[in-house]
């Protein structure tokens, strides 16, 4: 008789129990569902939002997000030597390598200078790549905290966003001082 | 409708619409998000959609669902709106006079079925006919005549046709792998339509297509 009552009590929590887990899978799968919907969106808004142009920039941004991206010190380190012996191109190559996901204000910082130097001119100055350079500082400012940005390098002769994007600026622009004879004898920074 | 279609499947397939649908791929990839106007399609879209049973709102949004499932059928909701204005969005022209043109040809087009009230599978049939013709028109037509020429003939009827359209025709070309994309994206969005939880056919009207047409003879 104990057995045929287990066997009914057992008959009855079966499906009570089945039910259970059934809610309990579809509930697990309704908020899975809901979570990734939320990261993909996020995911696809942050897309549109930076524009990512290479797969690097994708998981550099990412990375970012979470604070775990760093950049290769050796190829900074490289494109720094470049830089310092005017080898502004090859500099920009090595920094592109350090920094392949365009997230590091310092590395930005030093691109926008390798291209005002490069452009720089006793009589003009380049304005493709004093363009090109303030495009690559203003990556720099919106990168760095606050949009500060200060680089202690001691060979360097503009260590603020702001003194380099005037200059950058500077030189853009047409203007009286472009007609001084006395701008032979400025001096690159 | 199982949970796992309606919270994983259907947001899934929709956002992957709305990111795939604002891809172009030209000298550099840029994603297009939908224009404002685009959106408002999308939304007449839906509202078409759920006139016609293809979409049955109670289904995903209702006081006897949990909080949980009104949340993944409100999701279901937004990317699906959001995948309706990025598939018209990807279908307009990008520029000139067929831009303004296919403007207004979806809005007429959607005001239209919503006033023909056609059931889901008419419904369903009659976008994947008017999807496909603005594809061709946009991603064959438009592209093959605004392209750079090759041959010298080509190149002559191009000069003539901009200089009669006063350019108004001829559209920025994008990279090829646009257009597979674009068609991928379509695809996808359509069969997000199909896996829609529906209303269910009404069983008069099944019995009577069944039946087939009442012919009536005139003597």
């Amino acid at each position: 008789m104990g057995n045929g009552q287990n066997r009914t009590s057992g008959g009855r929590a079966g499906p009570r129990a089945d039910n259970t887990n059934r809610d309990m899978r579809e509930t697990t799968t309704r908020a899975a569902g809901l979570g990734l919907a939320v990261v993909y969106g996020t995911f696809i808004g942050w897309l549109y939002t930076r524009q990512p142009q290479t797969i690097a920039e994708v998981t550099g941004g990412l990375s970012a997000a979470i604070g775990a991206y760093r950049i290769d010190e050796q190829g900074f380190a490289d494109g720094l030597r470049f830089f310092r012996n005017d080898q502004f191109a090859e500099a920009r190559t090595a920094f592109a390598r350090a920094d392949p996901a365009v997230r590091d204000a310092r590395t930005q910082f030093y691109v926008a200078y390798s291209y005002y130097r490069e452009g720089w001119g006793r009589l003009y100055h380049d304005d493709r790549l004093y363009a090109e350079g303030l495009a690559a500082l203003n990556r720099a400012v919106a990168l760095a905290p606050g949009g500060r940005l200060v680089v202690d390098d001691p060979n360097l002769r503009i260590h603020t966003a702001e003194e380099l994007k005037a200059e950058l600026e500077a030189g853009l622009r047409v203007d009286t001082s472009d007609f001084n004879p006395m701008r032979l004898f400025r001096e690159r920074k | 409708m199982t949970a796992v279609r309606e919270a994983i499947g259907l947001p899934v397939v929709f956002l992957t619409v709305l990111l795939l649908g604002g891809i172009r791929i030209g000298d550099s990839i840029v994603l297009v998000e939908p224009s404002v106007f685009a959106l408002v399609l999308g939304l007449l879209l839906l509202r078409v959609l759920v006139q016609s049973g293809a979409l049955a709102p109670e289904r995903l949004m209702s006081p006897s669902r949990s909080a949980l499932a009104n949340l993944n059928g409100f999701v279901v909701l937004v990317s699906l709106w959001a995948a309706a204005g990025q598939t018209i969005a990807l279908l307009i022209p990008e520029s000139g006079l067929p831009r303004l043109i296919a403007n207004v040809f979806f809005l007429v087009l959607l005001l239209n079925t919503a006033a023909a009230a056609p059931d889901r599978l008419r419904l369903l049939r009659s976008l994947t006919v008017t999807f496909g013709a603005a594809f061709i028109v946009k991603f064959v037509v438009l592209y093959e005549l605004s392209a750079p020429g090759t041959g010298r003939l080509k190149r002559v009827l191009q000069a003539m046709l901009e200089g009669i359209t006063l350019g108004v025709l001829t559209q920025d070309v994008p990279h090829r792998a646009t257009g597979y994309l674009a068609l991928f994206t379509v695809a996808l969005f359509l069969v997000g339509l199909v896996v829609l939880p529906h209303r269910p056919r009404h069983p008069a009207s099944k019995s009577k297509e069944l039946r087939g047409p009442i012919y009536r003879i005139e003597l």
